[in-house]
């Protein structure tokens, strides 16, 4: 009793998550080698038919090579912020800090529908905020398209997932900067390193292996991320910021045909699964560290 | 305590179960879209109909025409769908002929019911042999123009092609001087896929141009009338620049903040809009015309097809209680409910023959042309795939010819093209 007593305590997680997890994936698996069309019902198997179908669809490369770019893209902007935000707030000494700290961290904690929401309104042609600042300073013309622009929609969504994301970098990134030991940055203004090279020598070295974690968990949280751009474009104008979660609806609930809506989901679980590998390597890699 | 406690936990429980009928037949409503007036009249109708049949209670739900598709494949295929349903008539054929829809014209009073309604209204809902629902909503796409801006101008409202491009250009100006644009000739629904393709398909109808051929077997959005509808609008956006840069974003929420705030002089639009803008910006006006015709078809002005939409009332063909369901759609769009359409102006035409010659209708603003234009309308072809072509095949090719990235003739070539393998199964 006392050696099956772990795993009866374990047992109802367990099931739970068999009932979540382990069960859609399986039938996703399933459904991704036969036809099922939500009119009909599940047809005949069909083979690697579906997959097939997904890899000669020009708009499965499109929402590829998109999910990419909004995946990185998205992912070094918030990197890049998150980083400078951290310097300034590692290097403040006023009691405000926590507060400050507190206070930029508020997009992480927004739900994902109402920052969308809250975009798309800011970037408004006509009514939006970042039109009016714009204008006013003379960067662009009073009108410009954002979202409706096929050139700069998926930048604006990428804009948005970098300004949802970076919050997690900052902390993550504060965290490591209070982490480097204070006797390095003297020694080096002792040898009179001036600050940049500070930075460069000290800083960043000491924060890469928490840069390569953020890199990775940001890529593979866009890459698997619906809501922004479903909410802000929904993968249009004509396409233009069409990613691949963004597809799989379109597959599955517009074409109606689940079946490739399957396959193109196991596709991007693969390519998660991949990334997920990668991520836990170096996560292993640091702690050996 | 602890008993008290017990008590009241188990009061709780019972509670809900003592407040209803069990033995009361429960249907499942669903509302798609709708203004808050309207919604608020469907729930004091349901509570009439609920007092009417005491055997009878109606569990309402509303849900958003954006995603009314998805939702509905959804439940009817997992087989939990709802009873009753608004939806479009155009998804008999989707819907009905996938065996989802009841046959409405297997009840035993179905064809004293038909007579209450306008004969080309209840046709839309026809599909094969069978009707799949009861006219709720008569819907005709007709041009709108701000009053104020076309007043200003000096102008009328176009009846031509010729006269809307010219319109458009005038209207298209920099109103305050700073060397910007700031106001435009014409807006386009380009954010929402379905929404575009129903306000563009008009102009093509206007042009005499169809969808499909009348056996349902070719697609015919390249006929040359349909291309010189597309190339209308495509040189009214890259020529003249007069429709407005940012459509590709919009959805209905912007075209009305542009048009209340006098920002576009023109939209296509359906009896909806009067509630919509009059919520946003009260006392507005503007005029409702026909959508505009090619300059040698004017001598068809009052008779060329717009777009007729239709929202019908449906019975899920797999509900416990079709006979209950069937009194509920009958009693929420009998001749009585109809007038509430006119009197209580709900956002959408009436469809009985007894409401719209009514003499309240008759005074009722633009609902006069709505049914004139409602009478002279075709709907979408009566083809399965046709709400997923205008949406999926249609509307994004012919949103690349606006933009410029094809040319109205490349657009709708490869639109027919993917269109015909679709419904050739061969996609």
């Amino acid at each position: 009793m006392r050696r099956s007593l772990p795993y009866l305590l374990l047992a109802p997680a367990l099931l739970f998550t068999a009932f979540v997890l382990c069960y859609p994936l399986a039938q996703n698996l399933v459904n991704s080698v036969r036809e099922v069309d939500l009119v009909h019902g599940p047809g005949r198997w069909n083979g690697l038919a579906n997959y097939r179908h997904v890899f000669a669809d020009r708009e499965f490369w499109l929402a590829l090579r998109n999910t990419a770019g909004y995946a990185l893209g998205g992912t070094l902007m918030a990197l890049g912020l998150g980083l400078a935000l951290a310097l300034l707030l590692d290097r403040t000494t006023a009691h405000s800090a926590p507060f400050v700290t507190c206070l930029l961290s508020l997009p992480w904690v927004i739900s994902p529908v109402v920052a969308g929401f809250a975009w798309k309104w800011l970037l408004n042609d006509h009514f939006g905020i970042l039109n009016a600042w714009l204008s006013a300073a003379g960067i662009v013309g009073p009108g410009t398209s954002w979202l409706g622009n096929p050139r700069t929609a998926l930048l604006c969504v990428m804009a948005a997932r970098a300004w949802q994301f970076y919050p997690f970098a900052m902390v993550m990134f504060l965290a490591g900067l209070e982490s480097i030991p204070a006797e390095q940055y003297e020694a080096a203004s002792v040898d009179g390193a001036s600050a940049l090279r500070r930075f460069l020598a000290i800083t960043l070295p000491n924060l890469r292996p928490v840069s390569s974690v953020l890199l990775l968990l940001g890529i593979i949280w866009s890459f698997n991320d619906f809501t922004m751009v479903f909410v802000m474009t929904r993968g249009g104008p004509i396409d233009a910021s069409m990613v691949l979660p963004v597809l799989v609806r379109e597959f599955s609930f517009v074409h109606f045909d689940l079946g490739k809506g399957s396959a193109l989901s196991i596709v991007i679980f693969a390519v998660l699964v991949l990334l997920s590998g990668l991520y836990l390597r170096v996560l292993a890699g640091r702690e050996r560290a | 305590m602890k008993t008290v406690i017990t008590m009241a936990a188990a009061l709780a429980l019972l509670a809900p179960g003592c407040a209803r009928n069990d033995n009361a037949v429960v249907l499942n409503d669903w509302n798609f879209g709708g203004r808050p007036r309207l919604i608020e009249w469907l729930r004091t109708r349901v509570t009439s109909f609920e007092s009417a049949h005491p055997g009878v209670r109606v569990v309402q739900s509303q849900k958003s025409w954006n995603m009314i598709r998805e939702l509905l494949y959804a439940d009817y295929s997992a087989g939990t769908g709802p009873d009753v349903v608004n939806v479009h008539a155009n998804y008999a054929a989707e819907f009905g002929g996938a065996g989802y829809y009841y046959p409405i014209n297997t009840f035993p009073d179905f064809e004293q019911v038909k007579r209450w309604y306008v004969p080309c209204m209840m046709e839309s809902t026809r599909y094969g042999e069978n009707y799949y629902g009861l006219p709720s909503s008569a819907i005709a796409f007709v041009l709108v123009c701000n009053k104020e801006l076309f007043d200003r101008e000096g102008i009328a409202p176009p009846r031509t092609w010729s006269e809307f491009r010219a319109a458009a250009r005038r209207l298209t100006k920099d109103t305050d001087g700073d060397g910007v644009i700031d106001q435009y000739g014409l807006v386009l629904l380009g954010g929402d896929r379905g929404g575009f393709a129903y306000r563009l398909i008009p102009f093509f109808f206007k042009a005499g141009a169809r969808a499909m051929t009348d056996d349902l077997k070719t697609v015919t959005f390249n006929s040359p009338e349909g291309v010189e509808a597309l190339q209308l609008i495509a040189d009214m956006y890259q020529v003249d620049h007069s429709v407005t840069p940012g459509f590709l974003a919009y959805t209905l929420t912007e075209i009305n903040d542009l048009f209340c705030s006098n920002r576009v002089a023109m939209s296509i639009e359906g009896p909806w809009f009067r509630g919509m803008v009059d919520d946003k910006s009260p006392g507005k006006k503007f005029y409702t015309v026909p959508v505009p015709v090619p300059d040698d078809r004017i001598g068809a002005y009052d008779t060329a097809s717009t777009l007729q939409d239709m929202v019908m009332y449906a019975i899920n063909a797999r509900t416990a209680h079709p006979e209950q369901a069937w009194e509920l759609i009958k009693y929420l769009r009998n001749e009585e409910a109809d007038m509430a359409w006119i009197r209580e102006d709900l956002g959408a035409t009436a469809t009985t023959r007894s409401a719209l010659a009514s003499p309240e209708a008759s005074a009722l603003g633009d609902l006069p042309l709505y049914v004139h234009e409602a009478q002279h309308a075709i709907a979408w072809p009566a083809h399965p795939k046709m709400i997923a072509i205008a949406s999926d095949i249609f509307t994004p090719y012919a949103e690349k010819a606006i933009v410029g990235e094809m040319t109205p003739r490349e657009a709708m070539d490869q639109a027919t093209r993917e269109a015909q393998e679709l419904i050739e199964g061969k996609r």
